[in-house]
């Protein structure tokens, strides 16, 4: 099976289901590599990895506090998700859709009577 | 001139019509009403005045039922060009946000382009955040938007 650049931008690590996981588990604040590991059944490597993915994309950020690495949530990496998904930018786009439309039955009223 | 691109938001669209058409749908709430928000939303309009300094105070109802307050300041007006305007939930909003309507005319059509620039990168975020709430709301409900306007096609 092709693999994709899973490093390359958001959409990409947040197609992985363990991924959003663990996006979800760090809602409410930091949180430590290890506890994050134990509570989702994973290897303590295989939640690094995951969360490695997930900072290369601006995701999540991480800082070391003695022995332990903690990340929490960089929401700003989500931004253009949000955006794709539906945020202002769709708003206005489909209004614009409908000001198309309106504006083309404006057109054909005021055209009534032409062949 | 700094390019604020965290701040601000670019959406472009051609509408397949002349200008000056385009640019009347802007002028009227009979208008508006007719085009403003996604399908399924409506707008209820409390105060209406098209000219620079002037505003629109109004209701938008979501297709959910829910309500935002809307209030838009014209700041200038240049028929059939562009339309700058000042957008937030209530009269004199610290938070609103400044939109710059421009309208050309291409092969096509008229190409809209809306500029949007927030005060702040917070409040850019929070109207994406805010904008995609309002969005999700509208998700569940397309097919009553589709029907609604499948309605108001066949009642002409």
């Amino acid at each position: 099976m092709a693999r994709a650049a899973t490093t390359s931008d958001a959409f990409n690590a947040i197609a992985e289901p363990q991924r959003r996981e663990l996006l979800d588990r760090l809602r409410d604040g930091e949180r430590a590599v290890g506890e994050l590991a134990l509570e989702m059944g994973m290897t303590q490597p295989q939640a690094s990895k995951h969360l490695r993915v997930l900072r290369e994309v601006g995701l999540v950020r991480v800082r070391e506090a003695g022995r332990q690495r903690l990340y929490e949530l960089d929401s700003s990496g989500l931004l253009p998700v949000q955006e794709w998904l539906g945020g202002f930018e769709r708003f206005w786009s489909e209004s614009f859709d409908r000001l198309g439309e309106y504006v083309q039955s404006l057109s054909r009223s005021q055209g009534e009577g032409d062949p | 001139m700094n390019e604020p691109i965290d701040r601000q938001i670019v959406v472009s669209h051609v509408i397949d019509a002349p200008r000056e058409l385009v640019f009347e749908a802007f002028t009227d709430v009979r208008h508006l009403s007719q085009w403003w928000g996604p399908d399924g939303f409506t707008t209820t309009t409390r105060a209406f005045e098209f000219c620079a300094g002037g505003e629109w105070v109004f209701m938008m109802h979501g297709p959910d039922g829910t309500h935002y307050p809307e209030w838009i300041r014209w700041q200038e007006i240049s028929p059939p060009e562009r339309i700058a305007l000042l957008h937030g939930a209530f009269p004199d909003d610290p938070d609103a946000f400044e939109s710059l309507l421009t309208f050309e005319q291409e092969s096509g059509g008229t190409r809209v382009v809306m500029r949007t620039v927030f005060p702040t990168k917070e409040l850019r975020d929070e109207a994406v955040e805010k904008y995609r709430a309002i969005e999700g709301g509208r998700q569940t409900l397309r097919a009553l938007g589709e029907y609604l306007r499948d309605i108001s096609g066949s009642s002409r």
